[in-house]
């Protein structure tokens, strides 16, 4: 049990450092502190929804009228048929509107009775306005489950059209700020190794019969208590601020978790390659800033050029983001962000492999 | 390969770059010895010790420890040695015991033997009070002596000393050489040290390095009495007249003098008769002692320059 050992030892250094502590769990503070002041209050602004009744059923003018009317954030105006609402979203007197179809009533009634039956409903959004859409489709999602009394998301056949505007929240920003946060966990890890480099502790350690396997997962394990602290802390502060947690808390605490390994592994990796603290710094910001970039937590990777977002999409980053916001704000299961799960799994697993073999090869230069 | 022999080296050697800092030595040290490493800062003793340790690759040759080849087995060496780096390198924020218990369980060391050797060494070394506090907080020698014990909590057969008692005050050092003294003859010690005099006092066998070589090897005494060719002598005295001088000069090989001190070297000097030329001069000699020759004579006489720099 080597690697407990110098987990433990990393602990107990990490631990009894004030200074240091203080940065460990201070920053995602201080860090969702600024964001949500930045962003949480402009949750409370309000979206006018238009709402077209195709359903003519006394339960879709219940839902119409009563479940989406109660919601305090939408602004209701009722259409006959798609044309004019569709000229108001267009205008940006709409943010949305839902078309009820044909059939809605029956599909609620039988949940109702039991049944489990696919519930639909129409969604038509400005496109380029993808904070308001998430945020939207997550409300409706939310209100119409609650409604049919249904488990499982409803189906909303989003139908985005192309407008401009340039408004975000907290519910699209939440979860990219948080993995922005777990980015920084690459220059930390880095740092944690590169300490005991810079000093000859690791020297000493390595005249002791440890093996890379212990050096990598001793540093990592430490560092694995440090993600899970800092993701509660933003999950919570995040929250505090009004982000909604639609789906599984547990789902989207495991991709975070997913994603904090990620980083602790290209930290090992950097810490490996470097002799310094004055050689890991920009060989970590290296990596982060261009990820944090392409990764799609301050604008959406989808306005990249397309051979950029495959470079985006080699990296966990913009996976986690993807499986976070999905899992957040339009609670989707495991099965929905299943591919980049094992995306991600499967990065921490590489990652790691790379990290304990070019620690084995700088070990004994 | 020889059993008597706990580290052997086979031309072993080490570039950085272009610079030869060990240049082929060839090293036979006997179980239970201590060896001295001698030489100026970059002669390449903690080059070698890195090497043998299994820190650093040899550019070519090798060596053995205990039959274990370093290039071929090296987890098996770092089983069976201890090593006390040159810089003081301890865990800061742990306190002694969680140090020497960290390194020791490294090692394999069980819970009970571990408790009994880390009290033991903390006593021994005079940390017992101090047991429990933040090693950040000791003072250098504290520290120094700390990072010897943690080199010797898992009773290695072999102990590497890279310049143990560097940037100690005489008293500290005096400490741990009486230390070191008591783990002589347990079990094998290579020392480095750039102080003569502490090969002089603690190593059976010295080895004094430079530019990478070995250049002289043996003990003590067998290196000063390759200087025997040579004696010195040391007159403390008042009235020493330009006369006396002169004719010193014309008698010895070498006379120096300077504010009353007047140092002799030649091959054969006659005590009595120098000090009887002084006093019939009218000098007034207050001491006057032939000096038995040191290893920075030796180191002098080998390489032509002094060892300290």
């Amino acid at each position: 049990m080597r690697f407990w050992e110098l987990c433990l030892r990393n602990l107990k250094e990490n631990y009894r450092d004030p200074l240091g502590l203080g940065f460990l769990l201070g920053f995602p503070l201080l860090f969702m502190l600024l964001f949500g002041l930045a962003f949480g209050g402009e949750a409370t602004s309000t979206f006018p929804i238009g709402v077209i009744d195709n359903d003519h059923s006394q339960i879709s003018q219940a839902f119409a009228d009563e479940a989406l009317a109660e919601v305090p954030v939408f602004e209701l105006s009722t259409y006959d048929d798609t044309t004019d609402a569709e000229k108001d979203l267009k205008f940006g007197d709409l943010s949305a509107y839902i078309t009820i179809p044909r059939g809605f009533g029956q599909q609620v009634a039988q949940n109702w009775q039991g049944e489990e039956t696919d519930v639909i409903l129409q969604m038509t959004y400005d496109e380029s306005d993808i904070t308001i859409s998430e945020q939207i489709i997550s409300i409706v999602n939310a209100v119409t489950r609650s409604f049919a009394r249904i488990e499982v998301p409803v189906t909303v056949n989003a139908n985005p059209i192309h407008i401009e505007t340039e408004i975000t929240y907290i519910d699209f920003m939440g979860p990219g700020i948080i993995i922005f946060g777990l980015l920084i966990l690459i220059p930390t890890s880095a740092r944690i190794m590169v300490r005991d480099k810079e000093k000859g502790f690791l020297s000493r350690l390595l005249t002791t019969p440890a093996r890379p396997l212990d050096f990598i997962s001793g540093y990592s394990l430490c560092l694995v208590a440090i993600a899970i602290v800092q993701i509660i802390i933003f999950i919570a502060a995040a929250w505090g601020f009004g982000m909604d947690i639609v789906g599984s808390l547990w789902l989207a605490f495991l991709v975070f978790f997913l994603v904090g390994l990620c980083s602790i592994g290209i930290g090992m990796v950097v810490a490996s390659l470097s002799k310094s603290e004055n050689q890991a710094e920009p060989l970590c910001w290296l990596f982060a800033m261009p990820l944090a970039m392409l990764s799609g937590c301050w604008f959406s990777i989808d306005m990249l050029p397309s051979y950029l977002r495959y470079i985006a999409l080699a990296f966990p980053y913009a996976h986690a983001i993807d499986a976070s916001r999905g899992v957040l704000t339009r609670g989707v299961g495991i099965e929905a962000i299943g591919t980049d799960f094992i995306f991600l799994v499967g990065w921490a697993v590489v990652i790691f492999v790379v990290g304990i073999f070019l620690f084995r090869r700088t070990m004994r230069s | 390969m020889d059993d008597d022999f706990a580290i052997q080296t086979f031309n072993l050697t080490r570039f950085f770059g272009t610079l030869v800092a060990v240049d082929g030595i060839e090293l036979n040290i006997k179980k239970g010895e201590l060896f001295a490493l001698l030489g100026p800062n970059g002669a390449g003793k903690t080059t070698t010790i890195n090497m043998l340790c299994c820190l650093l690759k040899p550019t070519s040759g090798t060596a053995t420890v205990l039959g274990y080849d370093i290039n071929q087995q090296p987890y098996r060496v770092k089983e069976i040695i201890g090593v006390s780096p040159q810089e003081t390198v301890i865990s800061e924020r742990l306190n002694s015991l969680e140090n020497l218990n960290l390194i020791g369980r490294i090692h394999g060391i069980d819970a009970r033997e571990l408790k009994i050797r880390s009290q033991q060494l903390l006593e021994i070394m005079g940390l017992s009070e101090r047991a429990k506090d933040q090693v950040r907080k000791f003072s250098g020698g504290m520290k120094r002596r700390l990072n010897i014990m943690m080199a010797l909590i898992h009773n290695p057969k072999i102990l590497f000393l890279d310049e143990p008692t560097l940037g100690l005050d005489p008293q500290a050092r005096r400490a741990i050489w009486d230390y070191i003294v008591q783990l002589k003859g347990e079990r094998t010690i290579l020392l480095t040290t750039h102080y003569m005099d502490e090969a002089d006092f603690l190593a059976d066998r010295i080895g004094i390095m430079d530019k990478g070589k070995v250049v002289a090897l043996g003990t003590s005494t067998e290196l000063k009495i390759s200087m025997l060719g040579k004696h010195t002598m040391i007159i403390y005295a008042w009235n020493l007249t330009q006369k006396v001088i002169k004719e010193m000069r014309s008698k010895y090989a070498e006379v120096e003098v300077t504010d009353g001190t007047m140092i002799i070297t030649d091959k054969k000097l006659d005590f009595r008769e120098i000090v009887d030329l002084l006093h019939s001069s009218g000098a007034v000699v207050r001491s006057a002692y032939i000096k038995e020759p040191t290893l920075d004579d030796v180191f002098l006489h080998i390489t032509g320059t002094e060892l300290r720099e």
